[in-house]
């Protein structure tokens, strides 16, 4: 019993750091139709820079200053937003599938980066002993993920509240205008692409924060945790979940990774054990049947998104 | 939201309450958890290596399992990404409750997994693949991990040597830019000027590319006279077929993992007759026939390629110290894993014959020295195992044993090169 709740606590800390980039994910195209395509860069500089501000200084390594955790947190957001701003000045024009291919060409070159930039990033071997915040207080694993999964329920409280405040906004109906159409939003003397670089810095900067998030609780940091698969496992827990609704971009991240690890469980329960260096292959099938069974069933996703014009408007 | 809140709070009380050490419980059947990569890149590699832990399953309980319970053994993939390995590691050891763990082989999976669950949780991980230096060095482990295959240091050096052996001049490197490649390529780099040999390239490559043109070029550019390739055997093929038809040279040196046919047929035998490749040698011996024996007898086609016999050396070296720890908790097994190839032990081997053996020495009380499909086990301070290298070639499309170079002459190497 005690068992299945430890493991139960740590998966829902996964599921929400992945609710996290799933949010910011959701602001960029749910909301403003910016087809991000490297999540899972904007992810790893989070990540990165809260590693390399909060770990323990060693000698072979520039970087690694010890800082609090919260510094981390606060740094990880700022150089996401950072290389957001840069990269999204000169991309942001591009339309479409175009910024597609550019952002996906950004996250990998940002992968290849931290794998090959060893001074700063410890390359290939990863950072190691990347300091998990209060864990000293806490006996046991099971404690620590308790209070970590506190803390993001907080967290992802926090970020989820403020989002629905800012989308039902002014502010949030021209993203929408603009996803809708671009030439009647600027033609009602807004600035599509000053909008659009917000929209495209502030879901990155969650993104950064879900790195960070990651990182404090795992206690590792390598190049192999921002491979591509990890962006198309954001994408289709949006896609599933519902596309420009913030609980279906949650409900998403639940489904997504549910689907992953319980699939794995049924492989193992179910598959003799003869059998179980051909389960894999098993898994990899039904988790792509279950993809394509939910989008033929629920095409605008489980929650699609609400019609809903201004939080006056609801009364 | 309150309705979670209040179920949340009664589920912590609920955990404050219970009691917290259930993992001592010596309840049959005894669950060894382990987490391969079986899909992804490495695939292919695996198969091999998750039936070898099948083989030492049916051994170990056909042997008499472990303090009297049968073993089960639960696998897991991991699909080579890290969040899903770390996912299955803790699925196994807080729902399962595995006593020990094996896995895995990619070492930027196998490294989040030692940190975040298998030393918080004091389990045991022997490990049949990951090769980067630091996971035994560094402290990370608290000491839970170990690892039956040489670190890359001891395939580093065995290269070097024989490619001066042979007379490599301007070797040009082309490596795997992960952990792995850069540790083989530092070794390298150490060793080989010290033998007589010289490096004209380094050029590390990224995995799963379409093409590796740009790489094979600028190794190239430098005239080199040999190539040593280190990396997996997919993209291996890709780059030893663009190296010659742009006109390399056909004296390849090559890791452990294109020990494969896989890699042999893809590329063409025919055009690598003159390469050479590295490998962790089984010792010679009967407990290294009795494993191939086995090995062929159930799968029906032969036990060569990389960490199939350190598979079945981790499982072995789980069950041996279960049986000898005096109850199966993360630290009692810990420290029985050193007490598998103890001082003025009787030598134990392979199969559930010697299994059974090794069981009636323990239950004497008697020391026991494991002998297993790689030769001696002895895991040093660091959780670390040395071994002799092989070297292989391929004749007319088939792998075959070159000669194996030993314990004795490696240490030697390793004292020339170390100083």
């Amino acid at each position: 019993m005690i068992g299945i709740f430890s493991y139960l606590v740590f998966f829902a800390c996964i599921v929400l750091i992945l609710g996290v980039m799933t949010l910011g994910l959701n602001l960029q195209w749910g909301y403003t139709g910016l087809f991000n395509a490297g999540v899972v860069g904007f992810y790893a500089i989070g990540a990165y820079a809260h590693a390399i501000l909060v770990t323990a200084p060693r000698p072979d390594l520039i970087g690694n200053f010890g800082l609090p955790w919260i510094v981390g947190i606060a740094g990880a957001m700022a150089a996401s937003a950072l290389a957001a701003w840069i990269i999204g000045l000169a991309t942001i024009r591009l339309r479409g599938d175009y910024l597609a291919i550019a952002t996906f060409g950004i996250a990998t070159t940002i992968q290849l980066v931290t794998l090959n930039w060893d001074s700063l990033t410890g390359g290939a071997q990863g950072l190691p002993a990347i300091p998990r915040p209060l864990s000293t207080w806490f006996g046991s694993p099971l404690g620590f993920n308790l209070f970590y999964l506190g803390l993001l329920i907080a967290i992802v409280g926090l970020v989820y509240w403020a989002l629905e405040r800012i989308l039902r906004s002014p502010w949030g109906r021209v993203l929408k205008a603009i996803r809708e159409d671009e030439t009647a939003a600027i033609a009602l003397g807004k600035s599509a692409q000053s909008f659009r670089l917000q929209a495209f810095v502030l879901g990155s900067t969650l993104m950064g924060l879900a790195g960070a998030l990651y990182v404090s609780f795992i206690g590792f940091v390598s190049p192999f945790d921002f491979l591509p698969i990890l962006t198309f496992q954001i994408w289709a827990m949006l896609i599933v979940g519902g596309s420009g609704n913030n609980k279906g971009a949650l409900l998403g991240a639940l489904t997504i990774w549910g689907i992953w690890a319980a699939s794995g469980v049924l492989i193992a329960k179910l598959v003799p054990p003869a059998y179980a260096a051909q389960g894999g292959a098993v898994q990899v099938i039904l988790i792509g049947l279950l993809l394509v069974a939910s989008l033929l069933f629920r095409p605008r996703g489980l929650i699609g998104e609400v019609p809903v014009v201004s939080r006056h408007a609801d009364d | 939201m309150k309705k979670w809140i209040a179920l949340s709070a009664a589920l912590v009380a609920a955990v404050a309450l219970a009691p917290s050490d259930a993992a001592a419980q010596a309840n049959c059947p005894v669950k060894i958890g382990g987490v391969l990569p079986l899909t992804g890149s490495m695939g292919p590699i695996t198969k091999k290596i998750a039936e070898s832990a099948q083989l030492a399953v049916e051994h170990i309980n056909a042997g008499g399992g472990v303090k009297g319970c049968p073993v089960q053994f639960i696998l897991r993939d991991d699909q080579g990404q890290p969040t899903v390995g770390v996912d299955a590691a803790k699925y196994l050891v807080e729902v399962e409750r595995v006593q020990a763990f094996t896995g895995t082989i990619s070492s930027g999976v196998t490294g989040p997994i030692i940190s975040s669950i298998t030393a918080p949780s004091k389990v045991v991980q022997i490990s049949c693949c990951s090769t980067a230096t630091p996971f035994t060095l560094d402290g990370r482990s608290q000491g839970y991990f170990f690892r039956t295959l040489p670190t890359s240091k001891t395939q580093a050096v065995a290269t070097a040597s024989e490619m001066a052996r042979r007379g490599l001049k301007r070797t040009a490197i082309i490596y795997v830019n992960t952990d792995f490649g850069q540790d083989m390529t530092r070794f390298v780099k150490l060793a080989l000027p010290k033998l007589g040999g010289d490096i004209v390239a380094e050029v590390p490559y990224t995995d799963n590319q379409p093409s590796y043109r740009a790489e094979v070029t600028k190794a190239l550019a430098e005239k080199p006279e040999s190539l040593l390739l280190i990396g997996f055997p997919k993209d291996a093929v890709t780059i030893v077929r663009e190296w010659l038809s742009l006109g390399g040279t056909q004296k390849i040196a090559l890791n452990n993992s294109m020990r494969v046919k896989d890699f042999v047929d893809g590329v063409g035998g025919r055009f690598l007759n003159e390469s050479f490749g590295m490998d962790n040698a089984q010792v010679q011996g009967p407990t290294v026939d009795a494993f191939n024996k086995a090995f062929e007898e159930k799968y029906k086609y032969d036990s060569k390629g990389p960490g199939v016999h350190t598979q079945y050396d981790a499982m072995m070296a789980i069950a041996l110290a279960m049986n000898i720890a005096k109850d199966l908790t993360g630290p009692s097994i810990k420290d029985a894993v050193r007490q598998i190839h103890a001082a003025g032990g009787a030598t134990v081997g392979t199969g559930p014959e010697e299994y059974k053996k090794a069981l009636e020495l323990i239950k004497a009380g008697k020391p026991i020295k494991y002998h297993g499909a790689t030769g001696p086990i002895e895991f040093d301070v660091n959780g670390d195992v040395t071994g002799p290298a092989l070297v292989w070639k391929i004749v007319n499309g088939e792998i075959v044993t070159d000669h194996v170079i030993s314990i004795d002459q490696m240490q030697a190497l390793f004292k020339r090169i170390d100083g």
